[in-house]
């Protein structure tokens, strides 16, 4: 095939850059590897060149089509022998050469965990999900094998379960068990923030460092999260462009910050906060992070925080709860409490961080406010209106509600079909006005006439959100509305929720992700085990440990860094933490853009 | 009208219910037999009320459907469902004889094919709720069907639940989008034809997400040897190993062939034909 000359690496990957084990031989040697897709007319891989030790802790990071996948998919082998398509080069695994191999044979030396890992489970039960691989190579000690995997991501209790009863870190520790059962020696996971929420990702990632440092197997993870990068990886691959920009050991990559800023990957807040303040190397994590701060701070606690912006006490109510309780069947028959008691009321003009574990009722107490479920005591009213009053489809004018998969709101086969179906269902005057707006809005004008399916991650949810300002709704709810997104998709969703309190009355976001709570909320209501645990604003929150940790919420890196500073008030973002602090060049050098400064 | 939660004919008691029935959580006497026992019993029920027109012997059979049906504790949205169906048979049957000039001998003449129907339907009820998706999948993989249909069959029951709830939530937004009928009509007839187009439009995007999600389903399968395995026997050997004829299977069996021979053997002595 016709190699294309790469113009765009700027550095050659350097094996003995690389974080390496001496005297062993590497694990993964990519050598002049091209690939293209077939049908497509130019290369996914161009001239990659690339090699990985054996017990590496290997992060590949790079923007979105910078094929990062399709480079892990070429070791196991699923390119080439399962997508077949032009190949040239050479790609060895433990010295097999992938090419004279199968996917069978390689999959006992590498293990592959999918970003859309649910998908990747295929039996009815966990105990049979992980024992299907070493069943169906015929390891007659799979019995030994799927207890041993289950053990060593400490999941034995969850032997039994079926496989839909799982939540998400589970499932992904199953997927993963699933693949440990057959001993590879690498194990791919790819993107497992996506679809975690961060404190379960970071079990993941303390899960696969066990696996790396106690069990020596060599863990590579595609990763948008530069934060887990730094803290868990011990090298990292730049990709862009179907090659490798460079390889080099975690700190060093951290230092070239820009680079990584260049190519879409947002530096983590303790990385940017050091390089603003001129420190070389730069700080990994939030313990060290703050311990080179500490001297640079000049104000410990100062009468100007950013202000506050808290309800005026006469707001309108939007919507009360009173007494409500709720709780579901489980399959045994049981009756599960979700929520128990609450008494809330939801103003006009707030914007409201509905946070707490899976299974502490947020969901739920959403589904109430839509009206799909009424709750089995108290009275919940929307807009003046007792839920129990009207059916959901009536209270569709007052409430709009956007699921977390936006893949189940798309009904129609356009995005203008799925915006337009309540408008002008409903038969509203200026319905076609309307849909032109608020698709213009979300800038999917362009895009309009495709099936929403088709569309990226973020593009998806801009979608739905235009489903949902279509409704012109008084109360907006979003589950999760930023979850498996990109950082650059999920930039554009949090700015267009910024500018969601000019049409509806009041929105509530049911998420994890505590960046978008210390950036757009002004109440965080607290769920733990169906009660309000707190009800406070963002820098409350961050501010009172005990509550993130009964919570099991993460504060934002920087928020976390601010409270080992022992800033009053607390900083919640790099940008607010930097005005603290006395950078020797704050005039002229600004910091690396961080995600929180984005916004 | 005040609305209010409900446990049961709510669509989350159909979800439970389904739930319940495809991984039989109920327990019950079949699902404690080796899986191949419980279709071999399953054979001998459904075929022998096939061989006579006796009806001593049709009743006898269909009181051993009930029977099993007891044992196996079917839920209430299967068993609710079959006595809709055969309830709404016989009535409809004995209604349009009626209309032709036919009277109650009609309904006894029909009496024959519907104890048939019946006794087969309560033997499939009773085998296929105790029957969870792995032994079930084991046992035709053990009675030499093709891989690919076993592994289908645990596959389905492995997606059921998750498409389950994917419905549940697209047909949710279907009801939330689109408007509600103006009035509605005579015993709500709107209402329910509205309904009734939501539930079958519900499942275009269902199928479009399935199609797109398989992909990953179709890969992970590669990586962890499927084709490999269906090439290859030991692994199947393997699976297999654990299934055991136990004293309780031979029992089950025996008692059932027994109780079928009785039934003839009643229908002999006490022969009973329209």
């Amino acid at each position: 095939m016709q190699t294309i000359p790469s113009t765009t690496r700027l550095a050659t990957a350097d094996p003995e850059q690389a974080a390496s084990a001496p005297g062993t031989a590497p694990v993964i040697v990519v050598k002049d590897l091209s690939f293209r897709y077939p049908g497509a007319d130019r290369d996914t891989l161009r001239n990659v060149d690339l090699t990985i030790e054996r017990g590496d802790f290997v992060a590949v990071v790079g923007g979105n089509g910078s094929a990062k996948t399709t480079l892990c998919k070429t070791f196991n082998g699923l390119v080439p022998h399962y997508w077949n398509g032009d190949f040239a080069g050479h790609v060895h695994v433990g010295g097999q050469d992938t090419w004279d191999s199968t996917v069978a044979e390689l999959s006992s030396r590498v293990g592959y965990v999918y970003q859309d890992f649910q998908n990747q489970l295929v039996r009815p039960t966990v105990r049979d999900e992980i024992a299907f691989g070493p069943l169906n190579f015929g390891h007659e000690d799979y019995r030994e094998r799927t207890e041993e995997a289950l053990a060593q991501l400490g999941i034995a209790h969850l032997r039994d379960s079926f496989v839909w009863q799982l939540s998400g870190g589970q499932a992904h520790l199953v997927a993963l068990a699933a693949v440990l059962a057959l001993r590879p020696e690498v194990i791919v996971v790819d993107e497992p923030v996506a679809e975690l929420d961060p404190a379960r990702a970071r079990e993941i990632y303390l899960r696969l460092r066990d696996l790396n440092e106690n069990h020596g197997i060599t863990v590579i993870t595609i990763e948008h999260h530069a934060e887990f990068v730094a803290e868990f990886a011990s090298s990292v691959v730049l990709m862009a462009d179907g090659a490798p920009v460079w390889h080099l050991p975690v700190q060093q990559a951290m230092d070239r910050h820009q680079d990584l800023q260049a190519h879409g990957i947002p530096a983590p807040d303790a990385v940017s906060l050091t390089a603003a303040v001129g420190e070389e190397p730069v700080a990994l994590d939030v313990s060290s992070a703050a311990a080179m701060l500490r001297p640079y701070v000049h104000e410990r606690s100062t009468e100007v925080p950013v202000a506050r912006a808290e309800p005026a006490p006469a707001a309108e109510v939007v919507a009360s709860l009173r007494g409500v309780h709720h709780g579901y069947r489980s399959v045994s028959g049981g009756l599960c409490p979700v929520l128990v008691d609450l008494d809330l009321d939801l103003h006009s003009g707030e914007r409201i961080a509905l946070v707490g574990t899976n299974g502490a009722g947020k969901t739920t107490l959403m589904k109430l406010l839509t009206g799909l479920a009424v709750p089995r005591a108290g009275t919940l009213t929307v807009d003046g209106i007792d839920t129990r009053s009207r059916s959901a489809a009536r209270l569709a004018d007052h409430v709009a509600y956007l699921y977390q998969h936006p893949q189940r709101m798309f009904l129609k086969d356009t995005v203008r079909a799925d915006v337009a179906l309540f408008p002008v269902g409903r038969r509203l005057p200026d319905a076609q006005q309307l849909v032109d707006e608020v698709v213009e809005r979300v800038g999917l004008t362009s895009l309009a006439d495709r099936d929403g399916r088709a569309l990226s991650g973020g593009q998806q949810r801009r979608a739905t959100i235009a489903i949902g300002l279509a409704m012109r709704p008084s109360l907006l709810l979003l589950d999760e509305p930023t979850s498996s997104l990109d950082v650059r998709s999920r930039h554009d969703v949090t700015s267009m929720l910024d500018s969601l309190a000019e049409t509806v009355r009041c929105a509530v976001v049911a998420t994890h992700d505590m960046e978008l709570v210390a950036t757009w909320a002004t109440r965080v209501i607290v769920l733990d085990q169906g009660r309000v645990l707190a009800d406070v604003s963002p820098r409350e929150l961050f501010s009172t440990p005990e509550v993130t940790a009964q919570a099991r919420l993460v504060p934002p890196q920087a928020a976390r860094i601010a409270r080992e500073l022992d800033l009053e008030p607390l900083a919640l973002t790099a940008a607010e933490l930097l005005t603290r602090l006395r950078t020797s060049a704050s005039s002229t050098a600004r910091p690396a853009r961080s995600p929180s400064e984005d916004r | 009208m005040a609305r209010k939660t409900h446990d049961v004919l709510s669509v989350e008691w159909v979800r439970l219910e389904l739930l319940r029935t495809a991984y039989s959580t109920r327990g019950g006497l079949f699902s404690r037999m080796d899986p191949r026992m419980v279709l071999a019993w399953y054979v001998l029920l459904a075929l022998a009320p096939w061989f006579t027109h006796n009806l001593t012997v049709l009743i006898g059979m269909f009181l051993l459907g009930v029977i099993s049906v007891a044992l196996a504790r079917v839920g209430p949205l299967v068993l609710g469902l079959f006595v809709f169906g055969v309830g709404a048979d016989v009535i409809g049957l004995f209604v349009a004889s009626f209309l032709f000039g036919g009277d109650l001998t009609t309904l006894i003449a029909l009496a024959e094919l519907n104890l048939k129907l019946g006794a087969v339907s309560m033997a499939s009820m009773a085998a296929f709720v105790s029957l969870d998706p792995e032994k079930l999948s084991d046992a035709l993989l053990s009675l030499r069907a093709p891989e690919l249909l076993a592994f289908g069959v645990s596959y389905g029951y492995r997606m059921l639940p998750i498409l389950v709830d994917e419905y549940v939530t697209v047909f949710e937004g279907q009801r939330l989008r689109h408007a509600p009928p103006p009035t509605r009509g005579l015993l709500g007839w709107r209402v329910i034809l509205t309904w009734c187009v939501l539930a079958v439009t519900a499942f275009y995007p269902i199928m479009l997400n399935t199609a797109k999600n398989v992909r990953t389903t179709v890969e992970a399968l590669e990586t962890r040897g499927f084709t490999y395995g269906t090439n290859n026997p030991a692994g199947r050997a393997l699976r297999l190993a654990y299934l055991k004829v136990t004293a309780l299977d031979v029992a089950v069996l025996a008692a059932s062939a027994l109780a079928v021979v009785g039934a003839y053997w009643l229908g002999a002595q006490f022969p009973l034909h329209r």
